[in-house]
């Protein structure tokens, strides 16, 4: 569903991706492990369109996207939960969620998208009216999460969806994360500092450091090794 | 006679200060969303002023139809400024943008005064007068304020109705939640630059009602000065807060003009300008995101 090849990116004269080289499979949750630094969110920016790519290729559902504006990639189905969570806080969280289905082939479906989301998040549902930014963490990360599923997506990628939230939410966003597999059969790549949740989570692992994959493998091969668990995870 | 005179002149700046307010729109938008400062804002107000100017003396069109010609002239302006000297230098040091705004301004004055010579002038659109008793408005003024008003309220609801001003706060809020909401952020920072030029452009022409013969290459400085103040006071990223913070200032200005006339050896003129620029410095010490924004 989504190749990368040989990627190069950076911030200006920094940089930061040296080729990595990374496939994905359709309808499989893909994690994304490394140390802080080794590049993993520019990744997910360069694959989105925020950050350009330099070097290489991205090719997403048989076309090649690499000189493809961000906007053009969204209506491929392609799209990210960042880092950070990025939502309007100004807005109510309805306005959130309507603002993921900007684009034409979203709007169409707007509606029974807006019926997913609140079935998996009945709390946005209660909250629709309130303003996104007097919500918890947590709750924000729900908003986020939700506002990806309203742009009708094929592939979301994750930038560190639990981070700063408590352990019970973390929990949940995880579990919310397989359901979206499972359920909807979507194809998820996931960026965690959560080494562990997230190899339980994964089918397939990618492991990164300095801007070039290390190691990859199934989430049970790299759980199994102890030499890659200890050299990267710290697991 | 005291208290006539006051009431009268902060009438008289509620009206000039909802015009102000809307001259402050397009900086306040076009910070709002591309955290640019537009240094060459007067020199846009100046244009729009030759505009009603012009098709006023050699068209005979009235300043009420010459606004959407403004418009569509500032609009423009604002896409050839936006591609060929702004778009480039966003990711650059913000020092880049304000020399690159700065010399806009410095073209368009040069320009202006080729076409126009540097010679004062002005023109008379007579539509009659409200008399009050303590002081008299001119209907030119009250339609210029009824009109900055009504543009204030067109941009608040296309900001919270319509889908692309929607995407427009978007924008404002997060460049990068935007982009993933499939919006397209490099037009919308085209868009915002053009339509903040054109309602600047817009304000020229309703300025002119209240400067009979001051229109000029080089009236701009002043208004891009008030229109800072303004910007603080009305919460610099908020169009709308521009409006509010305009009358703020129009009281102020009129208000501080009639006091400080009463206090003999001072020179009033003068001293209102002192007073706006100590206002904005204590405000920035005090509340640097604006006086009328909570946050």
């Amino acid at each position: 569903m989504l190749t990368v090849e040989k990627l190069e990116a950076g911030y200006g004269p920094m940089q930061v991706l040296w080729g990595p080289d990374i496939e994905i499979k359709e309808g499989s949750i893909t994690s994304l492990l490394g140390p802080n630094g080794a590049g993993k969110s520019t990744l997910l920016k360069t694959v989105l369109g925020s950050v350009a790519a330099t070097g290489g290729k991205i090719r997403f559902a048989g076309r090649d996207i690499t000189a493809l504006p961000s906007h053009k990639r969204v209506d491929l189905g392609l799209t990210l939960v960042p880092e950070g969570k990025h939502i309007f806080k100004e807005m109510t969280v309805f306005d959130n969620l309507m603002m993921g289905a900007y684009r034409q082939e979203a709007r169409i479906h707007r509606k029974e998208s807006l019926e997913l989301v609140y079935s998996l998040f009945p709390l946005l549902a209660e909250r629709k009216n309130q303003k996104s930014g007097t919500l918890s963490g947590g709750q924000q990360q729900m908003v986020t999460i939700g506002r990806a599923l309203m742009t009708k997506p094929k592939l979301i990628m994750m930038d560190e969806p639990s981070q700063g939230l408590a352990p019970k939410i973390v929990l949940e966003i995880f579990e919310t994360v397989e359901k979206l597999k499972k359920e909807i059969g979507l194809t998820i790549l996931l960026v965690e500092q959560n080494a562990a949740a997230s190899l339980d989570a994964a089918d397939y692992v990618y492991i990164m450091h300095e801007g070039v994959i290390k190691a990859q493998g199934s989430a049970s091969k790299i759980k199994a090794s102890d030499e890659i668990r200890e050299a990267y995870l710290g697991l | 006679m005291i208290f006539e005179q006051l009431s009268g002149n902060l009438l008289q700046g509620v009206i000039l200060g909802g015009v102000y307010g809307m001259a402050t729109m397009g900086l306040s938008l076009i910070f709002g969303v591309l955290k640019v400062v537009n240094v060459g804002h007067g020199a846009f107000i100046m244009v729009g002023a030759y505009v009603a100017l012009t098709l006023f003396q050699t068209f005979g069109v009235a300043p009420p139809l010459a606004v959407p010609a403004a418009m569509v002239i500032g609009m423009a302006l604002g896409m050839v400024f936006y591609y060929s000297a702004i778009r480039k230098l966003l990711k650059g040091p913000e020092l880049a943008s304000l020399l690159a705004t700065f010399s806009c301004g410095v073209i368009l004055e040069e320009v202006c005064k080729q076409l126009f010579t540097s010679e004062a002038r002005g023109y008379n659109w007579e539509l009659g007068k409200l008399d009050l008793g303590f002081t008299v408005l001119p209907h030119a003024k009250l339609l210029a304020f009824g009109g900055s008003a009504l543009i204030g309220i067109l941009l608040y609801l296309w900001f919270h109705k319509t889908r692309a001003g929607m995407a427009m706060r978007c924008v404002v809020e997060s460049d990068e939640g935007a982009r993933v909401c499939g919006i397209d952020v490099d037009w919308e920072y085209a868009l915002s630059f053009s339509i903040g030029i054109g309602l600047t452009v817009v304000s020229g022409v309703l300025l002119t009602m209240f400067i009979p013969v001051g229109i000029n290459p080089y009236m701009g400085g002043s208004y891009t000065l008030k229109a800072f103040v303004i910007a603080v006071l009305g919460g610099l990223a908020s169009p709308y807060g521009a409006f509010f913070g305009g009358l703020v200032f129009g009281l102020i200005e009129n208000g501080s003009y009639t006091l400080f006339a009463q206090i003999p050896g001072l020179e009033p003129f003068a001293m209102t300008r002192f007073f706006s620029f100590a206002m904005l410095l204590v405000i920035l010490l005090l509340r640097p995101t604006g006086l009328l924004k909570a946050k």
